[in-house]
């Protein structure tokens, strides 16, 4: 990884076209600014992540699959009696 | 006449507004997605699923977060407690005043057991019935679910 210093009010450039400027530094935070073409999607890492996660997730929802979770985790008490929070029930299958 | 959701795996059920959980946000990768219901099947405690209202392809399995990772410390930014609407500051109790649960994904060629999302918990308001993904990037987006965990006692979420 290539590991720069910069003070608040300096930037760098990545290529041709993408420039990120340190706009300010408070603490443990910095805020950046960031120039760069639209065609260049610019996301925060985490969310990248999450996304990516979501998609897989959603996507190996299958009732085959289910029954194998439970033999992972369970079984347990129904979360809907440990808290009050409103729940759908389905019947038996 | 209550309202009827086409569900991904259970056919069609009957749901009240009240049941309904609002994320502004959506989640990401599926931003438009802002209303969902929570579904328990008897034999499958203590998995819950998280079911869209608007497509009916779109459903996560989630579990309680302890269920997960017994030893898991859910930490709030402000901006979360904001969207949740909690004071920004406060710390609101899991299973009193928040749910705080993990999306797992179940195993495929690729991953050979099942894995939940510590990093991203889906988090709601139990009371106001709001909820986004708290990200926690303390923890790993996938945490090998063992199988000889089987907790006697599952903590409230």
């Amino acid at each position: 990884m290539l590991v720069m210093r910069r003070r608040a009010g300096e930037s760098f450039l990545i290529g041709e076209s993408i420039e990120i400027e340190v706009l300010e530094i408070f603490g443990t935070r910095v805020k950046l600014g960031i120039v760069a073409p639209d065609s260049v999607l610019i996301q925060r890492k985490e969310i990248k992540i999450a996304r990516d996660e979501n998609l897989k997730a959603a996507r190996s929802v299958r009732q085959p699959n289910i029954s194998s979770l439970v033999n992972r985790v369970g079984p347990a008490e129904s979360v809907k009696k440990l808290t009050d929070i409103p729940i759908l029930t389905t019947k038996c299958t | 006449m209550m309202p009827r959701v086409t569900t991904k795996c259970f056919g069609e059920l009957d749901y009240s507004p009240e049941g309904v959980f609002d994320f502004p946000y959506g989640l990401p990768g599926f931003e438009a997605e802002n209303a969902f219901v929570f579904i328990e099947q008897p034999s499958t405690h203590p998995l819950i699923f998280m079911q869209s209202l608007s497509r009916q392809d779109v459903c996560f399995v989630l579990l309680p977060v302890l269920a997960a990772e017994q030893a898991y410390q859910l930490c709030l930014s402000d901006e979360d407690l904001l969207a949740l609407h909690f004071p920004a500051g406060s710390q609101p109790q899991m299973g009193k005043e928040i749910l705080c649960a993990v999306m797992v994904c179940a195993p495929d060629g690729q991953r050979p057991q099942p894995t939940a999302n510590l990093f991203a918990p889906v988090v709601v308001n139990i009371r106001q019935r709001i909820g986004i993904q708290a990200i926690q990037t303390r923890y790993s987006p996938r945490h090998p679910l063992v199988s000889n965990h089987r907790p006697a006692e599952v903590a409230a979420c």
